[in-house]
């Protein structure tokens, strides 16, 4: 069982759809890369470049990858569904460029659903992430009736509600505008430097904003 | 409701819940209401012989002038029982033994005195399936163990009694009745008095029963002592008694069998239309078990990117799965409850006719025990089928 993820590897990982093409030089794919706990992380791509199935292969949604990935010294091939929910309870936020947010549950629900089951949010705390973000007037709205942009911020509010060492965020985001990002930023890097966490984000455009991140092309 | 319960019970069919509640209902009904019957029924053949076991035939050679007169007898000497035991469908051959001396029995009935001749058979005693304890004698005891043919009894009921002004008596007062039997010697030079006790009624086997111990002792003290005698009836442990070979053999060698036959053909027929009910009732069952199954599955189908958006949130695997378990469990119980309640009535409406023709001694449980049980094989499939489908949805 893992307790905590120091380092995160991808030694000569590469999507299986690229096998058989030419790819161009990426600081992602075929390379011995390592994300380390406590660091930031932007990965930069063109549509399409498979930052997703990044997201995806570290989160252990997909494996269709050629190459290893490892969590310190574990390979995650050998990792059971049992551990990999404990994984997503306790050491990987996710936040998915889809959302995959429940459009029949309201704001509130929807990040209840999650803090339900990790316990690591105080109620208070989500309320004045809400008022922050400025959809604390949609808290009980069905999330299905709200902006892209709105769905956004709740989902990056649902996505720090648990423990992590690492925090994936696939183009949190891109319907923000620049003062909503700061502030999410704000709120997301605090929670991370609050627990020593690595952030790993990315952005086809309209990157995060994070200090000093370092800088991946895919 | 918990939020997931609410997520994952969208497009909950009711209508395809209650159409499997409604078919598991009859189909597990129609089992177990046979069963039940069957248990219920069997009595009826089977409990009067309880203390004899039920696959036996006893036989013997048809009385005719030659043999009568001739020299043969209707005995069965060693060679032909020795062919008898070859035959493949016998397990155990047994002869009849008889008294060699002469019964008196009597009763003293308030007063007014009733007494008969008799006569004693005995056989061997793993024929007989009474208790050790009960189905006993030692030289010494007082009283012997006597089975009686229930045709006796009736004999003396609706025959004897009721024309000779005598009262009539249950088996129940026959069986406490102490029976006075004087034992004579045929040159009435040795006499023994004893107490006879009837411990059980048969309708199969035609005679007067004494323990074999007892047989043993009383010849060799009373009889004639000119050693056994080849005995004229033998009881056959059968292995299958509806054999056509029984028959055939029993026609070619000119024997005939004693006793109630209509007993095993109908018990014959009663396992064949149990055979029948319990077939249709298992494809009802099978089907609504499918109905669930499939039902389950169209749900989960229906519901799947929300499974898989739960454990993306890194819910487990039995917490994702129990509000459809949930749905499993209830829908199956409920089904399996009205069943064991179906047979409660069922056995209710014909337990009273039952009862008057003699058998229904049992109670409701081997109904409820098979509802239940074909109940929680129904779960323990679609629970697991419910929880692999779960994990398909994980990646």
């Amino acid at each position: 069982m893992i307790d905590k993820i120091e380092r995160i590897c991808l030694e000569g990982m590469l999507p299986r759809v690229f096998v058989s093409e030419e790819i161009p030089p990426s600081d992602v794919w075929k390379v011995s890369l390592t994300f380390r706990r406590g660091m930031r992380y932007l990965v930069e791509a063109a549509s399409g470049g498979g930052k997703s199935s990044m997201c995806s292969y570290i989160y252990g949604s997909r494996n269709d990858y050629e190459g290893r990935l490892m969590f310190d010294a574990t390979d995650v091939s050998e990792l059971g569904i049992g551990e990999w929910q404990n994984l997503r309870r306790m050491n990987l936020a996710y936040l998915p460029q889809e959302l995959s947010l429940f459009p029949e549950l309201t704001a509130m629900q929807n990040i209840e659903l999650k803090n339900g089951l990790t316990g690591h949010v105080e109620k208070g705390r989500i309320e004045e992430w809400l008022h922050v973000l400025g959809i604390d007037s949609r808290r009980d709205y069905p999330v299905g009736r709200m902006s892209i942009g709105q769905q956004q911020r709740v989902g990056i509010i649902r996505s720090l509600c648990q423990p992590f060492d690492f925090i994936l965020l696939d183009e949190p985001v891109s319907h923000l505008d620049e003062e909503n990002n700061r502030k999410a930023s704000e709120i997301i890097c605090g929670e991370a430097d609050r627990q020593g966490a690595g952030v790993i984000s990315t952005s086809v455009g309209n990157p995060l904003v994070m200090e000093n991140p370092v800088v991946l092309r895919l | 409701m918990s939020l997931i319960s609410k997520l994952l019970r969208k497009n909950t069919s009711l209508a395809r819940i209650a159409g499997f509640v409604l078919s598991n209902f009859i189909g597990l009904a129609i089992i177990s209401g046979g069963v039940q019957f069957y248990e219920d029924a069997r009595s009826l053949w089977t409990s009067d012989d309880s203390f004899v076991k039920s696959d036996f035939l006893v036989i013997n050679k048809k009385v005719t002038a030659s043999n009568l007169w001739g020299d043969s007898g209707t005995g069965f000497t060693d060679s032909e029982i020795a062919d008898i035991r070859r035959q493949p469908w016998v397990r155990k051959v047994g002869g009849f033994t008889s008294t060699d001396y002469s019964v008196k029995a009597s009763v003293d009935q308030g007063g007014r005195g009733l007494s008969t001749m008799l006569f004693f058979e005995s056989v061997p005693d793993d024929f007989v399936d009474a208790g050790k304890d009960e189905w006993n004698f030692r030289e010494g005891d007082a009283v012997v163990p006597v089975v009686i043919s229930k045709d006796y009894l009736a004999l003396y009921n609706f025959g004897f009694a009721s024309s000779a002004g005598l009262p009539q008596i249950s088996e129940n007062i026959m069986s406490s009745v102490p029976l006075t039997l004087v034992l004579t010697s045929e040159d009435g030079s040795r006499t023994r008095r004893m107490q006879g006790r009837i411990v059980g009624y048969s309708s199969r086997l035609n005679t007067i029963l004494v323990p074999e111990s007892f047989m043993r002792w009383s010849n060799s003290v009373l009889g004639r002592g000119n050693g056994d005698s080849s005995p004229s009836r033998l009881i056959i442990d059968v292995s299958s008694p509806g054999d056509v070979a029984i028959k055939e053999y029993l026609e070619s060698h000119d024997l005939e069998t004693a006793g109630d036959k209509s007993g095993s053909s109908a018990s014959f027929l009663l396992k064949i239309v149990t055979g029948i009910v319990l077939g249709v009732g298992g494809v009802i069952t099978l089907l609504s078990f499918f109905i669930l199954l499939l039902s389950m599955s169209l749900l989960m189908e229906k519901n799947r990117d929300k499974l898989h958006s739960l454990l993306m949130l890194g819910f487990t695997l039995s917490s994702v799965a129990s509000p459809y378990v949930r749905i499993v469990v209830t829908a199956s119980l409920f089904a399996g409850v009205l069943a064991a309640g179906g047979v409660c009535l069922l056995r209710s409406a014909y337990i009273g006719d039952l009862t008057g023709l003699g058998a229904g001694s049992g109670n409701v449980l081997p109904g409820v025990v098979t509802a239940m049980a074909l109940t929680a094989v129904i779960i323990i499939f679609n629970v697991f089928a419910v929880k692999r489908k779960v994990k398909d949805s994980w990646r």
